[in-house]
């Protein structure tokens, strides 16, 4: 094979350069360096494989039209992944009006199962498939506030509900996690012993 | 509890941290249109921008040149300040009997009237005064014109000028003095010039069912850029003609071809290429075995290693790019004429004219890393292509011997690049022509 590279990978500040000025090469080298990390992202804030796949693309569309705004101030993937979550967020809103309001009624229950704090038999793999089986509700304050940080307040200006309906979409939300982790580490330790 | 909610929060934040996921292939060529799209507006303000700075620049370069036409280093100018004041009669006398006007005396082609309480009026150019009326002299230092009228400034300006005075015969007005301007002027008829530009390529839409849309959509002109040297000779004093030789180089990119690095070992192909992909300017022929191409959307790919035959993913191939880069590389002989508009200081000309482009070299290539790989090569492209062109000529005299040029060129290819669609389409290109010349 005979491929020729030469040098290192690009400073991701030339990358950006090469953005702004119009580059594919270089826009497909941001794309390439950093889709996997934020569709994973996509992935969590959705409940499927098409939508986030749609909030990726409109997510580097968004990114790519606002780099001349990024101030090469904190991280560059911290800002990136701010845009895609913001562009989950705006699909959420746009799509609240079909999710039903008794969703929180037509939670299924896990089955009762041994609880425990031992986690170590779950992958990164199997918690983003037990987050995305979550209502879109509970995903959507469950996400805001445990892995971006955002507080009750900020989550009831950024999806329109009072603050008391973030607390107890997390705390269902919670609820939930807790007792769906509990069942699949409790079915790991099973095989595993068994 | 607080416990067990802080732990299952840590849980998933810290579990979720680094996680990666493939996006699906189709993500990125679904990005890139609408990128493009939201690009192309940008790119006519950028041209648009580009086109009103150049205006502005030539108008203000006009008036400028203008201005410096009438300022006191004129010795004409200088004369007209001289005779200005009007508290001496004679000097107001003066004053109305030589009317000269600023304009035409720089024009360096004199026509001189003397009006109003003249005998009669007398028309006297630097060719045709006629000898029996008019007598030269040289004009000495610290001359003094009779009646007193001084004109100090005008000794000072003539440094290094030839002056002469015409003087209208006893019949006239003795104290009529006409100071003609006649410096002298060694015909310069050639010059050599050198300068580079960059070019943007566009091409018409093609509005024809028979090219499809994804050929259209796919490709994009890279910016390009042509250089050379040239000469040019003047037929007269605001018409001349110009050649030369340039270099000229074009790029195109077609997007959307996923192209792959070692497939030599799965190469069993007997004849001199694997791959055939359809552009709008020809057919792309990979000479290069190792090279593997498939179309992401479409079918412009022809080939017998079809996705059922072989998946480049599977055999472990080394993904490259998404694009492939076409170059051609012409030698241009540009026939232009020149028209001058004004002659000042910034000279503005008229060029328009035609060029030959022999096509010299052509390749496809992809890039990695910054890095050119090698495809293969553009078949069915014209081998000889008529240009023409049109444009405004911008000349700033630096100095007796050089000037810089500034043409922005508009270039229309009456020949198409190549037919292979069996649509013929003209491209067009902009280009700022930039560089320096001398005359001798």
């Amino acid at each position: 094979m005979s491929i020729k590279r030469s040098g290192t990978l690009p400073d991701i500040i030339n990358i950006i350069k090469g953005c702004l000025a119009g580059s594919r090469r270089d826009q497909e080298l941001l794309y390439r360096r950093h889709a996997a990390k934020l569709y994973a992202v996509c992935l969590q804030y959705s409940g499927n494989d098409d939508e986030a796949r749609d909030i990726l693309q409109e997510g580097f569309i968004k990114i790519f039209e606002n780099l001349i705004h990024y101030k090469n101030e904190g991280s560059f993937e911290g800002w990136m992944r701010r845009i895609v979550v913001n562009t989950a967020l705006e699909k959420y809103r746009s799509k609240h009006n079909l999710y039903r309001v008794d969703d929180i009624d037509t939670i299924p229950e896990p089955d009762a199962s041994p609880e425990t704090d031992d986690y170590s038999g779950l992958e990164a793999g199997d918690l983003l498939m037990i987050i995305r089986d979550l209502p879109p509700k509970y995903r959507m304050v469950f996400n805001l506030y445990a892995i971006e940080g955002y507080s009750h307040k900020e989550i009831s200006r950024m999806i329109n509900i009072s603050e008391g309906t973030s607390k107890s979409n997390l705390s269902r939300a919670r609820m939930i996690l807790q007792k769906k982790v509990s069942f699949y580490t409790g079915v790991n330790k099973k095989v595993i012993s068994g | 509890m607080v416990n067990k909610e802080a732990n299952i929060d840590l849980l998933f934040r810290n579990g979720l941290r680094d996680l990666e996921v493939l996006p699906p292939a189709e993500a990125w060529t679904n990005i890139l249109p609408a990128i493009r799209r939201r690009q192309r507006p940008v790119m006519l303000l950028r041209s648009a921008a580009v086109a009103a700075v150049l205006l502005s620049i030539s108008f203000l370069a006009y008036k400028w040149s203008r201005e410096f036409s009438v300022t006191p280093a004129n010795p004409f100018s200088a004369y007209e300040n001289a005779v200005q004041p009007a508290d001496n009669p004679l000097n107001v006398r003066a004053a109305r009997q030589l009317p000269f006007v600023a304009d035409n005396l720089t024009d360096r082609k004199t026509d001189y009237t003397l009006a109003e309480n003249m005998a009669a009026p007398v028309t006297a150019t630097d060719e045709n005064i006629p000898q029996a009326a008019v007598t030269y002299a040289e004009v000495p230092d610290n001359m003094m014109i009779p009646g007193n009228i001084g004109i100090p400034s005008l000794a000072s300006a003539s440094a290094g000028l030839r002056y002469r005075t015409a003087v209208v015969d006893e019949g006239f007005d003795k104290q009529a003095e006409i100071i003609c301007n006649l410096p002298v002027e060694k015909q310069e008829r050639w010059s050599l010039y050198a300068g580079a530009s960059p070019d943007y390529y566009m091409r018409p839409g093609f509005n024809n069912a028979k090219v499809p849309d994804q050929i259209y959509q796919s490709e994009q002109a890279r910016i390009s850029y042509s250089g050379g040297i040239g000469f040019a000779y003047k037929i007269n004093r605001k018409l001349s003609i110009q050649s030369g030789i340039y270099y000229a180089s074009v790029g195109n990119e077609v997007a959307g071809i996923n192209s792959f690095a070692g497939f030599r070992p799965f190469d069993q192909t007997k004849g001199d290429h694997n791959f055939e992909v359809v552009t709008a300017s020809g057919r792309i022929y990979t000479d290069n075995s190792d090279v593997f191409l498939r179309d992401i959307s479409g079918d412009r790919v022809l080939t017998r290693y079809t996705n059922d035959v072989f998946d480049p993913v599977k055999s472990d191939l080394s993904y490259l790019s998404n694009s492939l880069y076409q170059n051609f590389s012409y030698l241009e002989m540009p026939f232009m004429l020149r028209y001058k508009l004004i002659d000042k200081n910034i000279d503005f000309n008229l060029i328009g004219g035609l060029a030959y482009n022999f096509l010299i070299n052509n390749n496809v290539h992809t890039v990695i890393d910054g890095s050119k790989y090698y495809i293969g090569k553009t078949e069915g492209l014209n081998p000889i292509l008529v240009s023409s062109s049109m444009g405004m000529g911008i000349e700033y005299t630096i100095s007796d011997k050089f000037s810089l040029n500034l043409e922005p060129t508009f270039r229309y290819y009456l020949s198409p690049f190549g037919d292979a669609t069996g649509v013929k389409t003209h491209p067009y290109s902009f280009g700022v022509f930039s560089g320096l010349s001398f005359k001798f």
